[in-house]
């Protein structure tokens, strides 16, 4: 026998792809994935386009008669006073994505930072006052901080944001500062930190980096809990005041539902649904893309 | 006893949370919110009449000691009187029961069967009846739940639908009415909890699936069906506790909310929605207070019960 | 005493395993021949991979049987195929006619029963027995491996003992029902080396008490050595040599074999510059090659290694091998 370096063991597949590539590709495999993204990419071009005025620009004129049923000229029939359902329904898909996507982005991004921070120096002072704005944040009802965030913010169109981004970090902020904790123990942070790189440097540049997979799935189901929470708090009176929403659409059609007439009610949720059920597909699908048990 | 002495420990640890959450809705609500001297007083106020308004909110007053007396209204349970102008304690011992008993039922069917589901789902994993309640559930997860509450009542008390059940209002003198009245809401209650939970559930039950020790009591001989229910099912407890707990301030308390204003019941949800709207403050800090002391005791109840279900957690 | 003919507690036949994977079906165990007489202690050596465990696993149909298949092949415990029983019948095998105990004593146990409830779980399951009746045999069972104060140990929670214990309990758990053969995956490879002489002894002990017989699966030729009679070198999913330990260490006439024996580092007259090696890898199992699979690796390759698979073959007193150019 031969002297030679090999151990006796059985090989793994030595895998020089990186998390993403090899997630893209999984998630490329995944029909179904696949099929809600191209949905979630058909709503959101729908939004630009109203965002943009290209189309359902006149969502608030009065085009028709009072409950007029599904029409060629009316896709989905007009409201109580005369106005567009069908218009109305893709103007709220511009709504939603506006809230959604800033909602998701600024809670991720401030779940990120803090729940980092938290991992981080967990144990000290700065972890115990985080995980307890954390626990006040969780302990007060969803609809009572939004109302007492209207109050406070009275007549600021972004209080709903503000109270949403509020309430929405803490659940990232946790999963990140369990991450993080977990990989603050791992050896290239102990090698970045012995050559004397300093400790801000580790976490934005080192660590936060590592987490991306989870934030992308947590900012996504963010997006899906905006939008839903947004339905509820129009609604109550506490959502969005100028423009429309589908929230907004239900509302109104909460009283028509009950004298028999179902378009508006119908259009805005088989809308919303559609948006929110892509979305949770897509997010699903991501998941399973990045679990790194799953690969191989 | 042990355990008494653990739970004083605990809640006196939750004192800064509930701290923190009266601090924080008293800043937003009370001091930053509305100013509701005009709505006391009628037209053409003279100043001496605003002053005395304004001294009898408290306006006057620096925040700390505003926030003090808040904590002493906490502490005796005494907030004054509602804009109604009963006693605030009145309103509550008259609105709670009637929301405890309208969301009980849907709360504890929907984690219960969401178990079940969630059982089944990971018994048959990757055949059909596993997919077939994953799919039920990423609906449930994907409709607001006012859209169930509005769609359960168009379909099941509707005339265009089935006309089984009053569309709204509440009346539990009888066993039979009651039934009647808190049917629709369970159902809404439960459909929207089993998206969320069943998945969790799946997903611990799929894990614990995993463990060594199935594999070996599964080696010693024992039916796959007592593995499932009583080996897997123990080791599942925890998170199932843990679940259910905390989903008792927000889900309860949140759903109450909208399914009350929703079918108008007169219950401490729609009394919480009413004084949203009117700024009824005494109400709302009641409400908060409440809330953040159910919150720590559902922390501590949350120990205790690890402790009972897992001998390997220690009451330290 | 007639003639030296016994009958095989455990007869295996051309056992094949497969697994089907994203890439491809993997062969775990292909072809696999093997008999276990009563009493004796058959050693199932290999690397990691090899499909040792797998082959052990398939015995009692643990193996996750979605991804995993018996492909073909026959097991037959005294004369019954348990390849051909449906799952209760298995079931009914399993810690009655054949016991298994596992590597990871630490989480072999469940965490929220006590130990005296598992083992009436066992004992009731498979002798009629009310779970009162239960205890105080699971007591003797305890006192039987050796563990100090057995009445009271029922009562304890697996984390409260110590590793080498839980695998003793796993072991009393394992004999309760009076097996006629006791499988061990790798039982002491998770325990100290003090632990895990303990362990074998009491296995040992066991063995001639219980009148069992034991598949030791290991990598770990030391505990082959001290504990086998006979064993079975594993390579890539087939058995590349099969004899008596003895002549097994002396006299190996597979050089994998050889190679594994002269890669155990122990003390030498004289110095080595490097510690012997075997060369290269295993092959990948989803791309295997035609031909015998240790090729590439073998020092004494030859044309039609490469072509034409060995068979197993020899015996007569001394070691089978599945080589065509045996040592």
């Amino acid at each position: 026998m031969n002297a030679a370096s090999m151990p006796l063991r059985a090989p793994t597949r030595a895998s020089g792809e990186s998390l993403w590539r090899k997630a893209a590709r999984k998630f490329g495999r995944d029909r179904l994935g696949m099929l809600a993204l191209g949905v979630v990419l058909l709503y959101a071009l729908a939004a630009l386009g109203a965002w943009l005025g290209w189309w359902a620009g006149s969502w608030a004129d009065l085009t028709g008669g009072k409950w007029e049923p599904v029409s060629g000229v009316h896709w989905f029939g007009t409201n109580i006073i005369g106005q567009d359902i069908f218009d109305r329904a893709i103007y709220s898909t511009a709504t939603a994505f506006e809230v959604g996507l800033s909602v998701a982005l600024v809670a991720t991004v401030i779940g990120a930072v803090l729940g980092a921070f938290a991992g981080f120096f967990v144990g000290s002072w700065i972890d115990e006052f985080l995980l307890w704005c954390m626990g006040v944040l969780d302990a007060i009802p969803f609809y009572l901080f939004v109302a007492a965030v209207a109050y406070a913010l009275t007549d600021n169109p972004w209080a709903m944001q503000v109270a949403m981004i509020a309430t929405f970090w803490v659940g990232t902020g946790r999963l990140i500062r369990g991450e993080v904790i977990k990989l603050r123990g791992m050896e290239y942070v102990e090698a970045a930190h012995s050559i004397g790189v300093s400790e801000l440097a580790i976490i934005f540049r080192h660590i936060l980096p590592n987490t991306a997979h989870i934030l992308l799935v947590q900012a996504s189901i963010t997006f899906v809990s905006a939008i839903k929470a947004e339905v509820i708090l129009s609604f109550l009176g506490l959502g969005i005041k100028d423009g429309m929403s589908w929230g907004l659409m239900i509302d109104e059609s909460t009283k028509e539902v009950l004298a028999g007439f179902y378009n508006n009610f119908l259009a805005a949720s088989l809308l919303m649904f559609g948006l929110v059920m892509a979305f949770n597909a897509v997010a699903d699908a991501l998941q399973d893309a990045l679990d790194p048990r799953k690969v191989g | 006893m042990e355990i008494l002495q653990y739970a004083l420990r605990k809640l006196l640890a939750g004192l800064p949370l509930i701290l923190g959450v009266t601090l924080v809705s008293f800043a937003l609500m009370v001091y930053f919110g509305p100013d509701l001297t005009y709505q006391l007083l009628g037209k053409n106020p003279t100043p001496e009449q605003i002053l005395e308004v304004r001294h009898q909110l408290g306006y006057d007053q620096p925040f700390l000691q505003r926030y003090m007396q808040f904590l002493g209204e906490i502490v005796t349970l005494d907030f004054g009187d509602a804009s109604t102008g009963e006693p605030v304690t009145t309103l509550l011992a008259k609105t709670i029961p009637v929301s405890l008993i309208l969301i009980l039922p849907g709360f504890i069917l929907g984690h219960v069967v969401g178990l079940l589901l969630a059982l089944a789902a990971a018994y048959w994993r990757g055949r059909w009846p596993d997919k077939l309640i994953m799919a039920v559930a990423v609906i449930g997860m994907s409709v607001s739940f006012l859209i169930v509450i509005i769609g359960f009542q168009i379909v099941l008390s509707s005339s265009d639908g089935l006309d089984l059940f009053p569309v709204r209002g509440w009346n539990a003198s009888s066993l039979g009415s009651y039934l009647s009245y808190v049917t629709v809401p369970t159902l809404a209650t439960m459909f929207v909890a089993l998206g969320y939970d069943t998945r969790f559930y799946r997903s611990v039950v799929v894990e614990e699936m995993s463990r060594d020790h199935v594999r070996t009591a599964r080696a010693f001989g024992l039916p796959e069906s007592r593995i499932l229910f009583r080996n897997i099912l123990k080791n599942c407890l925890i998170p199932f506790i843990t679940r259910v707990m905390f989903s008792i301030p927000q889900v309860a308390i949140g759903g109450a909310l909208l399914i009350e204003s929703y079918f108008g019941i007169p219950g401490i949800g729609k009394a919480t929605y009413e004084a949203i709207v009117t700024g009824d403050q005494p109400v709302l800090k009641a409400v908060v207070s409440l809330t953040a002391i159910l919150f720590v005791l559902v922390v501590v109840l949350n120990d205790i019960l690890y402790r009972v279900v897992d001998p390997r957690v220690t009451l330290k | 005493m007639m003639g030296d003919i016994s009958v095989p507690v455990l007869r295996v036949r051309d056992l094949t395993i497969e697994f089907a994977t994203e890439d491809g079906v993997i062969r775990a165990a292909d072809g696999v021949s093997f008999d276990v007489q009563p009493n004796e202690t058959l050693g199932l050596v290999g690397e990691s991979g090899c499909g040792k465990t797998v082959t052990g696993l398939s015995i009692l149909r643990l193996i996750p049987m979605p991804p995993g298949r018996i492909a073909s092949g026959s097991i037959e415990l005294l004369g019954r195929d348990l390849v051909l029983l449906d799952n209760r019948e298995i079931e009914d095998i399993r810690g009655r006619d054949i016991s298994m105990i596992f590597q990871e004593p630490m989480t072999a146990l469940n965490p929220v029963f006590t130990i005296g409830n598992q083992m009436a779980d066992v004992l009731c399951r498979h002798r009629d027995l009310t779970r009162r009746q239960a205890r105080p045999l699971a007591a003797e069972l305890l006192a039987k491996v050796n563990i100090p104060e057995p009445a009271d140990r029922l009562d304890d929670y697996p984390h409260q003992l110590s590793g080498g214990m839980r695998q003793r309990v796993m072991i009393a758990m394992a004999l309760s029902c009076n097996p006629q053969l006791l499988i061990a995956d790798e039982p002491t490879t998770a325990l100290d080396v003090t632990t895990q002489a303990q362990v074998l002894q009491q296995i040992k002990v066991l063995q001639t008490e219980f009148r069992m017989a034991v598949i030791l699966v290991t990598h770990d030729l030391g505990v082959v050595a001290e504990t086998c009679k006979r064993a079975l070198v594993m390579y890539c999913g087939s058995i590349v040599e099969s004899g008596d330990t003895a002549n097994l260490f002396s006299h190996p006439r597979h050089p994998y074999t050889a190679g594994l024996l002269a890669s155990i580092p122990r003390l030498r007259s004289e110095r080595v510059a490097e510690l012997p090696v075997i060369p290269g890898r295993v092959p990948d199992l989803l791309n295997l090659p035609a031909g015998c699979r240790f090729a590439d690796r073998c020092p004494r390759v030859h044309e039609r290694c490469r072509v034409e698979r060995p068979p197993l073959a020899g015996g007569d007193g001394g070691n089978s091998v599945a080589c065509h150019f045996p040592l």
